[in-house]
């Protein structure tokens, strides 16, 4: 086979020559029609998703917003893309590994990973293979400061998310015309919690907030009873409560503060927990009134409430959140880059991705828009509260489908 | 020198390690990728696994907080290479002391109180996790946010800085298998070999023919931090991001040892065929699901972890021992 195949390159008959050409003409003549084809191709998006490991809860919940996207895009009148998942474990040696296999099997563009560090794994495949890389969720800045050309976010960093929550907070208090003086600032002390404590160490001085905080109170993620640390928190004589939590222990907190009958001016959530959904539906009515300064979506925009009735389609009973609409919006980045770009040439779709400006959007803020490093600094954040087992947007007034309750309703009175 | 490292090894064996050795040298020129992306994270877990082995194979001391001296190794190199500019070379050097007089704190503490079996196991998880919040609060490297080293595109590798494309971190993780293979060779051939065999047989009886029991623990615990670290600076500047949650888990301290667990503690193959077996199991569960069109998560973690039951139950020594007996390489362990 091989001296077969050598002899014939070793010695090019005129035949061959001729037969040569002829292919070689077949080719130019149906090449645009390759072209055309590969216009009408759909774009091969991979979707990196913790789906497995300690984060799997909220890779599903990305999941959910994958899922839903191919019919919205349709009714937006884009194309629909052609998903390839992948399950990066929670781990960010898989999370490469995953990358670079969805590249070698065909992916046009990658998205994810939810978590930063798998996010900047991934980013490094990406920009070595030149193919465009939209992250949905991940809030570490670095990732985009690196001077990546094919690596983009739809997310807002750390400190504009520890930011825009004090500017919604003075928001609010300026729309009650009330606003605490003091706080205890409960927070888990795992990663997470850590670092929203020295960020809000940071931050806070710098907006000038008309509350100090009398006490800092740190416990454990796996602590089984925080009544010790609620009872403390109720002694400092704090009039409201600013916590840092993930479920189980909001969950706990909540409990305890009905149990020791302390009714806060307001609870002020700067993380997870509170507004999960299994966090309203195990506290019912009690679960009704804490504020969460989260990044969130605007429920007046067109875009949303598609987004919102698929979702209910899709999954009923699962409130739309964070997870869901900046997983859709990196789709709809993809999507909208294809569209413009005409082509899945990598370059091509960075740079149309690079001119991105979509108004129709879910997020709050003027649209989806990047800025020279791959960043879109013109996302806002929002303040939510918990009511009747649903969740309201109260500020930025822009954003806002519901008037802020103020202040919280005395656990006993509900 | 080179005589002595094959002595003893049968012809056949040592043309089976030729073929693998070759086999890797090629592989950047065959697989594609996402295969050497594999490649590079199979060996990485089968030179920390070679490094844990030295404690655990060789000396019979359990340690489940390796992933101290990865993050140890991780974070020095990291933090002089990003602070000062000094190479990763230069942290590596830094690196292993480090890594080192941690082991030592530890070893010193566990041997001199006569801690051993479980509780010397959760003495090292202990430290691990002392680490772990550490960093979460040292934010000089970042604390809980993350380091991160800065990357470009590279299109050339410059070995000085490790900055540079997947194939330079492939022959710099071969190598680093091939040196800890070699060196481990050579030290269960010597004297320190034989006695930490004895400690790991019957420290009362090694002690009572007249070996300093403490004195030889050390080496095994001081030797296997040094070596652990050396991956902690290659998972730092191949990764480029560090974060304490992950370096330092209890959960990577697991995965980092179950290649030798897997391939036979004790033997000098084990950890490398573990690690082979592992992720080729993972890799090819994760390929047979998605031929199926089975798209659950978490399904091939149950498959993965079924199929290790079964190496468990099956095959206690591990995989070498068996797979040497039938290749007719003796199989037993040292």
């Amino acid at each position: 086979m091989n001296r077969k195949s050598n002899s014939s390159t070793a010695r090019v008959s005129r035949r061959a020559v001729a037969a040569g050409l002829g292919a070689a003409g077949i080719l130019a003549g149906t090449s645009p029609f390759n072209i055309l084809r590969a216009q009408g191709a759909a774009l091969k998006v991979g979707s990196l998703l913790p789906r497995s490991g300690f984060q799997a809860g909220i890779g599903q919940d990305c999941q959910r917003g994958v899922d839903i996207t191919n019919g919205i895009l349709k009714e937006l009148g884009y194309r629909e893309l052609q998903i390839m998942n992948a399950d990066t474990e929670s781990n960010v040696d898989n999370a490469r590994a995953q990358a670079e296999k969805l590249i070698s099997e065909g992916a046009q563009l990658l998205m994810g990973a939810f978590d930063s560090g798998q996010s900047t794994a991934i980013a490094q495949v990406a920009e070595q293979k030149g193919i465009p890389y939209v992250i949905n969720i991940a809030a570490a800045p670095p990732i985009t400061e690196q001077g990546y050309k094919f690596v983009f976010r739809n997310f807002p960093i750390a400190p504009v998310i520890l930011g825009d929550a004090f500017v919604n907070q003075k928001e609010i208090f300026a729309a009650t015309g009330s606003a605490p003086k003091t706080v205890a600032f409960l927070h888990v002390n795992d990663t997470f919690g850590t670092a929203m404590k020295n960020g809000i160490g940071g931050i806070m001085p710098k907006h000038n907030m008309p509350f100090t905080i009398a006490e800092t109170i740190s416990y454990d993620p796996a602590a089984r009873d925080l009544s010790v640390e609620v009872a403390k928190a109720k002694a400092t004589g704090a009039e409201a409560l600013l916590v840092v939590s993930r479920l189980n222990d909001a969950i706990l907190l909540t409990r305890e503060l009905v149990k020791q009958r302390w009714s806060p001016m307001a609870i002020l959530s700067m993380g997870p927990g509170w507004y999960e959904d299994q966090y309203l539906k195990t506290l019912g009515k009690l679960s009704d009134g804490p504020l969460s300064f989260v990044p969130w979506y605007d429920p007046n925009k067109k875009v949303a409430k598609m987004l919102e009735a698929a979702l209910a389609k899709a999954s009923p009973g699962v409130n739309m959140n964070t997870n869901h609409v900046y997983t859709f919006e990196a789709l709809l980045v993809a999507a909208d880059a294809y569209k413009r770009a005409g082509s899945t040439d990598p370059k091509a779709l960075a740079d149309a991705i690079r001119t991105t400006n979509i108004i129709d959007n879910v997020s709050p803020g003027p649209g989806i828009m990047f800025n020279e490093k791959g960043q879109n600094d013109k996302l806002k954040n929002s303040a939510i509260q918990n009511r009747d087992g649903k969740l309201v947007t109260v500020a930025p007034k822009e954003a806002a489908n519901a008037k802020v309750e103020w202040p919280l309703k005395p656990y006993d009175k509900r | 020198m080179i005589a002595a490292l094959f002595e003893g090894v049968l012809r056949h064996g040592l043309a089976l390690l030729v073929v693998l050795f070759a086999a890797l040298l090629a592989a950047p020129y065959i697989v594609n990728s996402y295969l050497l992306a594999i490649l590079i994270i199979i060996l990485y877990y089968a030179y920390v696994g070679q490094a844990w082995n030295i404690m655990m194979g060789f000396a019979g001391q359990l340690s489940l907080g390796h992933a101290l001296y990865v993050g140890l190794g991780a974070y020095t190199a990291a933090a002089l290479f990003v602070k000062f500019g000094l190479s990763p070379w230069i942290g590596m050097l830094a690196a292993i002391p480090v890594a080192m007089t941690a082991g030592a704190i530890i070893g010193f503490l566990a041997f001199r109180f006569r801690v051993g079996g479980v509780y010397f196991a959760i003495l090292t998880i202990a430290f691990a996790e002392f680490a772990r919040v550490g960093f979460d609060h040292f934010t000089w490297v970042g604390g809980s946010s993350g380091f991160f080293l800065p990357v470009a595109n590279y299109t050339t590798s410059d070995l000085w800085t490790l900055r540079g494309r997947p194939v330079m971190f492939y022959y710099l993780i071969l190598t680093m298998v091939v040196i800890a293979f070699v060196l481990c060779r050579i030290l269960l051939r010597s004297r320190i070999g034989t006695f930490w065999l004895a400690i790991r047989e019957d420290e009362e009886a090694a002690r009572a023919i007249g070996i300093d029991t403490f004195r030889y623990k050390m080496y095994a615990v001081v030797l296997s931090a040094g070596m652990t670290s050396l991956a902690g600076v290659f998972f730092a500047f191949y990764y480029n991001n560090l974060f304490p949650e992950q370096v330092f888990n209890i959960a990577r301290s697991i995965e980092l040892i179950l290649a030798p667990i897997i391939g036979g503690i004790g033997t000098l193959f084990g950890p490398i065929l573990g690690a082979f077996l592992l992720t080729g199991l993972s890799e090819t569960m994760h390929a047979i699901l998605q031929g199926l069109g089975v798209d659950v998560p978490g399904a091939k973690q149950v498959f993965y972890g079924l199929c290790l039951l079964f190496v468990v139950m099956a095959l206690p020594d591990g995989v070498w021992p068996w797979v040497a007996r039938k290749l007719g390489l003796g199989g037993r362990k040292p």
